[in-house]
């Protein structure tokens, strides 16, 4: 066997694996490390805060917890969000997060180390990323062996798709439920492989864990049955599948519904029915199992298969009337949303409102995953080869999160994983192949095939001197099992002829090919870090901009604005704002809101959009009934920042339509020609709109008499700007980003408030004449 | 707390039984139109200062005193009595005397058939005034004194006048009114009497024609207005004279029929004092709410919660100077709101507990951010407006019912499972192990 350079052969087996099992202890605390601190830009940028929105929420839910304890925080009625509603907000959250916060801080203090829950909440993604790092590794162990798993485990520790949602500061249910996830179906594929209970048991338990942490866990709720019943229609029912299955199924669900959020959801709605349907059909197919293994007669048999599938028809029919007569709840909208991109504009604009929400961009595959995206098809592929029971999972988790990550941005999170596997599987492969010192043996007699070989399968260790005959077979077993790259050469290869030696020659092939793959890692890493660095630190909380000589610029009116509410306004001033705003009023200013970033009453959405799309007399009664003090609004047309409102203003048009069809029209807001300006020729319903009076109220003012630009629309506000009847301008901040109005009481007199500032203004009143209440007699 | 307050309050009243009468304070500006002379208006001046009240006179056109100083009002109650004034000092404007408004400054003003800054502001308070030039003219009952000079019947019972009294001589403009519910007509005109700008009748033809062409409504009739309250939001008061002479001595010492003082003096003394807050003043002295059962607030109560809300007023008491328990009102609601009332219930008062206007009601099975509104605004009367506050919750996690008889099968099911499986395990473990083995070479065939 001729071998392409030498391996050092006076090592003692023992000798390697314990080396190489340090060397991937060493490697996984380096991965850890690099995926910790790549998440760090965000801190050392800018400073250690929480990102967003609903990290906000999160983090006042966890200061909650952390002051007043578990049953407190269960039991927590927020009343001062969705005012005057209210919030349970023990019922409609998902508490996993803010338990795992409570819990590590309880514990630092129980040692005596008095950490700030601040920084626990800021710093608990990157924890958990390098959790997540670790449990890909074991993942992918699973599918090949460890080197995989340790480049799976670099990928997912610095692929920008999940650093995305997993920087410091960015203390969402993500943060954790990625590391859940990943470690999940790590639990399921051992128990799966191993048909044992205690894994079952496990995957349930981390299920129940990710239950409680995201509402993602859907996913897993039709990953592991939709992996289940792949399995049974290819005839790979065993008792394992049987053991893991039934275990998961009953202790998760069980357990998932301990949460309150969660609740009868299981039993009740359509997205958990699949869950139980394969539970149905695998107690089914089991007992047909078991019928089978008794009874000799294939007649029998096969009757025994027909009535399988008649039970199943029933199962699917029962399923459907259920449905129809309403004891399960029907697909919700956001559902539909899947499958079909255009349903949520149509009839849920609350939804379509959310630019996370979005079909995926195509740039967007590339600058999340870099070189991952393209090398993860070869990665799909070579699971084929093998197919085994857990090559199947990978690849149904691959095409399924392929076509959500297609239809939604944020799932491109759940693609991540999948893609870092897959990607390291095909890249370990082609290392293996690569690196493998063995040559392929030439027919015509060579002085190094005379030479006595030293098979070294794979990378790992070097296995003992065997004889070439054996070689043979060892390279014949590799070329099936770990060379797959070679052997997807071969199959690709046009002559198929068996005699032509197939494999990788001399040395400079091997170091061309490896330093290329090198090269790969080496920019991946400097993709990652760049992307990281540049688009994925922001805490838009605070805005960085640059300044003419290169230095960083600062812009804070965000948390101007909110400690100008928290310190010049009552404790229980109402602040009427869009949702976006609602948890970083709560969590910063500390006032009640309307609406925030929970979206659960459209209604009450839609109000607000009413009130802010109709003109202010219209506006004012909605203003009043809401005991409305506070207005606030982002506008960026001063400095340009494009996410303000009048850029969101036609969804709050179209979500109050919804409601309010009669009242508000899409179509008004828009010019004659379908333009949508805020100039001049503004339509009048958009210059008579709050939202527009209160964003340019008194701009054109800070132009001194020259043109006043917009610089967000490029278009050219007029230059007696709106004026405001029903409204007091309260603050603006530096930037002009935040405006905040106070809302007037009414007037002491009973006029209605623009009389009362006309008469205030000194304008002359039209005079009336005395109300007719019958006619004169003549 | 409280009854600390009833049993100082006594004393506090006798050592200020000198003082003034008004619930909001004494000292009174009066803006005199130079051609008013003093004199003219001793009568009521005298009797205002008989009750305490300091007088401060000043022309209309003098700088001093302010009114409004470093934007708070120096005087509890100012009188305009010039109808004639066209124009007034930099700091009488009508913007301003809005303004005293709600500072609680109560404003006596009076009107004349003449187009002042007045006659404009009086439109603010949704009174119509007639074109300028044309005073209440009315040929009834027939009498020597000019048409423009009429005894207007003072209604017998009425919730500011005193009963009983006799006509009060009136001359000056008649007020149509618009609906602003915040009016308070004190005194109509008679049914016979209109507007017009002539002294005789000869034009009267001519303008009822005129109101008809124009579609103008006619200023006529008992549904004009005379003299006109205005209760502000702010509580203080407003009120509008048609003309200035009906506070004067002349009318006052005017006698109405023979040997009939008219009834001008004590008309006047009820209008001052329903104007400077003396009488019809209420207000809310505390609002308590707790649990049936407990006595201390809840800041937060549970949905279906039965919880009693208690509300304490008092009434203003000018002959004292003392405010008094006051359980005269059988009218008052109480509203549980959350954008709308979900509970709406009347608030009566307590017999034998004077003030006290209690409820006790089920918190609707709903939570949210409630408010227990009580809204009392009847004319003429102090506006009572109280927002409380409170959140209604869900149950707390250990607060539902237990042990219902409806999940008795579900127990049952869980403690039979339960004893199934500890039956199967002994069995199973028990019991004989051949059948495993001859189950494993089941499976390996």
């Amino acid at each position: 066997m001729p071998l392409a350079y030498t391996l050092p052969s006076n090592l003692s087996p023992a000798t390697v694996a314990n080396t190489s099992s340090l060397l991937r202890i060493v490697a996984l605390a380096l991965i850890s490390g690099a995926a910790i601190a790549s998440r760090l830009f965000a801190v050392v940028n800018f400073e250690s805060i929480i990102h967003e929105f609903d990290p906000w929420f999160n983090y006042r839910a966890t200061k909650v917890l952390a002051e007043k304890g578990f049953y407190e925080f269960w039991n927590w009625f927020d009343h001062t969000a969705w005012y005057p509603l209210g919030r349970v907000v023990g019922g409609t959250i998902y508490p996993g997060l803010m338990a795992t916060s409570g819990v590590i801080y309880n514990v630092l203090h129980a040692l005596h180390l008095p950490v700030d829950i601040r920084n626990i909440c800021v710093l608990l993604a990157p924890g958990f990323s390098a959790l997540t790092a670790w449990s890909t590794y074991m993942f992918t162990k699973e599918m090949k062996d460890e080197s995989a798993g340790l480049l799976a485990a670099v990928f997912i520790g610095i692929a920008p798709g999940y650093i995305s949602r997993s920087v410091a500061g960015s203390y969402d249910n993500e943060a954790i439920a990625i590391f859940l996830l990943m470690y999940t179906f790590y639990c399921w594929i051992k128990a799966l492989k191993t048909g044992s209970v205690l894994y079952g048991t496990l995957t349930a338990l981390f299920y129940f864990y990710m239950v409680a942490a995201w509402g993602g866990y859907a996913f897993i709720t039709n990953m592991i049955p939709l992996h289940a019943l792949t399995l049974i229609l290819m005839g790979r029912f065993s008792s394992r599948l049987y053991t893991a299955y039934s275990s998961w199924y009953a202790i998760g669900t069980l357990a998932s519904m301990q949460v309150p959020f969660v609740g009868f959801q299981p039993v009740r709605t359509s997205e958990h029915m699949a869950a139980l349907g394969v539970f149905g059909l695998l107690q089914i197919v089991a007992f047909a199992e078991l019928v089978r293994a008794h009874v000799s007669s294939k007649q029998f048999q096969s009757i025994l298969f027909g009535s399988v599938i008649v039970i199943g028809l029933l199962g699917v029919f029962a399923f459907a009337g259920l449905t129809y007569k309403g004891w399960i709840a029907p697909w919700t909208g956001r559902f539909y949303s899947l499958w079909d991109t255009g349903y949520a504009k149509k009839y849920i604009p609350i939804i379509a409102s959310v630019s996370e929400h979005q079909p995926t961009a195509w740039p967007s595959f590339f600058m999340d995953l870099q070189f991952l995206i393209f090398i993860f098809p070869a990665g799909v592929v070579l699971c084929f080869r093998e197919l085994r029971d857990e090559h199947v999972f990978v690849i149904i988790y691959a095409v399924v999160a392929s076509y959500f990550a297609g239809v939604m941005v944020r799932l491109m999170l759940t693609l991540t994983p999948v893609v870092c596997v897959a990607a390291a599987i095909a890249f370990s492969s082609l290392l293996d192949t690569y690196i493998d010192p063995v040559e392929p043996e030439v027919p015509v007699a060579s002085t190094e095939a005379e030479t006595p070989a030293r098979d070294s399968p794979a990378n790992v260790a070097p296995g003992s001197a065997t004889t070439s005959k054996k070689a043979k077979k060892a390279a014949a077993a590799d070329a099936s099992s770990s060379g797959l790259a070679s052997g997807v050469l071969a199959a690709l290869s046009p002559s198929g002829k068996s005699a032509k030696p197939r494999g990788i020659f001399g040395l400079d092939s091997r170091a061309l090919v490896i330093a290329n793959a090198l090269g790969m890692l080496l920019f991946f890493v400097l993709h990652c870090t760049y992307v990281t660095s540049t688009a994925y630190s922001s805490p838009s909380v605070v805005l960085a901009s640059q300044n003419p000589d290169g230095s960083q610029h600062i812009i804070d009116d965000f948390r101007e604005a909110y400690y100008w509410l928290r310190q010049n306004t009552p404790q229980d001033a109402v602040v009427m704002s869009w949702w976006d705003y609602g948890y970083q009023i709560a969590g910063m200013a500390d006032r009640p809101t309307l609406v925030d970033n929970n979206t659960w009453n459209n209604t009450h959405i839609a109000t607000v959009g009413k009130a802010m799309s109709s003109p202010e007399e219209v506006a004012y009664p909605i203003l009043r009934k809401h005991d409305v003090d506070y207005v606030l609004i982002i506008f960026g047309g001063l400095i340009g920042y494009s996410g303000d409102d009048i850029n969101k203003f036609l969804w709050m048009v179209r979500i109050a339509q919804g409601v309010w069809p009669e009242e508000i029209q899409e179509p008004n807001y828009f010019t004659a020609k379908g333009e949508y300006r805020v100039d001049d020729q503004a339509a009048p319903a958009m210059k008579n709109s709050l939202m527009y009076k209160m964003s340019y109220y008194r701009f054109a003012e800070l132009y001194g008499g020259n043109q006043a630009v917009d610089r967000v629309r490029g278009q050219q506000v007029p230059k007696t700007g709106p004026t405001l009847d029903y409204l007091d301008e309260a603050f603006t901040s530096e930037n002009w980003i935040v405006r905040i109005y106070q809302v007037k009481k009414e007037d002491p007199l009973g006029r209605d408030l623009k009389t009362a500032n006309s008469f205030d203004q000194g304008k002359k009143r039209k005079k009336s004449k005395p109300l007719s209440r019958r006619k004169a007699v003549v | 707390m409280r009854f600390l307050r009833q049993l100082l309050l006594p004393v506090l009243a006798l050592a200020s039984l000198a003082l003034a009468r008004s619930s909001t304070g004494d000292s009174v500006l009066i803006l005199l139109d130079p051609s008013l002379k003093k004199e003219d208006f001793s009568v009521f001046f005298g009797d205002l200062e008989k009750k305490g009240y300091q007088l401060t006179f000043r022309s209309p056109k003098d700088a001093t005193p302010e009114i409004i100083k470093d934007d708070v009002a120096q005087f509890a109650h100012v009188v305009v009595f010039a109808p004639n004034t066209k124009s007034f000092a930099a700091d009488v404007t009508p913007q301003s005397l809005v303004s005293l408004l709600s500072k609680n400054t109560n404003l006596l003003l009076a009107l004349s058939p003449k187009q002042t800054p007045l006659s404009s502001l009086a439109s603010e308070f949704s009174l119509i005034l007639p074109p300028p030039g044309t005073p209440l003219v009315s040929h009834f009952p027939k009498r020597d004194t000019p048409p423009t000079v009429i005894p207007v019947d003072v209604p017998a019972t009425h919730d500011i006048i005193s009963p009983n009294l006799p006509p009060v001589w009136f001359s000056g403009v008649p007020q149509a009114l618009g609906n602003n519910p915040m009016l308070v007509p004190i005194l109509k005109a008679p049914p016979q009497a209109f507007a017009s700008d002539a002294d005789s009748d000869k034009g009267a033809d001519a303008l009822v024609e005129a109101a008809e062409k124009s579609g103008e409504g006619l200023w006529a009739g008992s549904s004009l207005s005379l003299v006109t309250g205005f209760q502000a939001l702010s509580n203080a008061r407003a009120t509008w004279l048609g003309g200035v002479e009906l506070f004067s001595d002349d009318f006052i010492n005017k006698e109405i029929s023979k040997g009939v003082k008219s009834g001008n003096r004590q008309f006047a003394s009820d209008v001052a004092a329903w104007t400077f807050q003396e009488s019809h003043v209420l207000r809310i002295d505390s609002v308590e709410h707790h649990r049936v059962n407990e006595t201390l607030p809840r800041e937060t109560y549970t949905i279906n919660d039965r919880v009693t809300y208690t509300t304490y007023i008092s009434k203003y008491n000018p002959e004292l100077d003392l405010w008094e328990p006051y359980s005269g009102i059988k009218d008052m609601q109480l509203e549980f709101t959350m954008l709308d009332p979900h509970i709406r219930t009347s608030l009566p008062p307590i017999a034998g507990e004077p003030g006290k206007y209690s409820v006790t009601f089920r918190v609707p099975d709903r939570h949210g951010v409630f408010k227990f509104v009580n809204d009392y605004k009847r004319k003429g009367w102090t506006y009572l407006t109280s927002s409380t506050v409170v959140p209604v919750v869900p149950p707390r996690h250990d607060e539902y019912p237990r042990f219902l008889s409806a999940a008795w099968p579900y127990y049952a099911g869980a403690f039979s499972t339960s004893a199934a499986f500890v039956l199967f395990v002994t069995l199973w473990l028990a019991g004989d192990d051949r059948e495993p083995k001859k189950s494993k070479g089941a499976k390996a065939e």
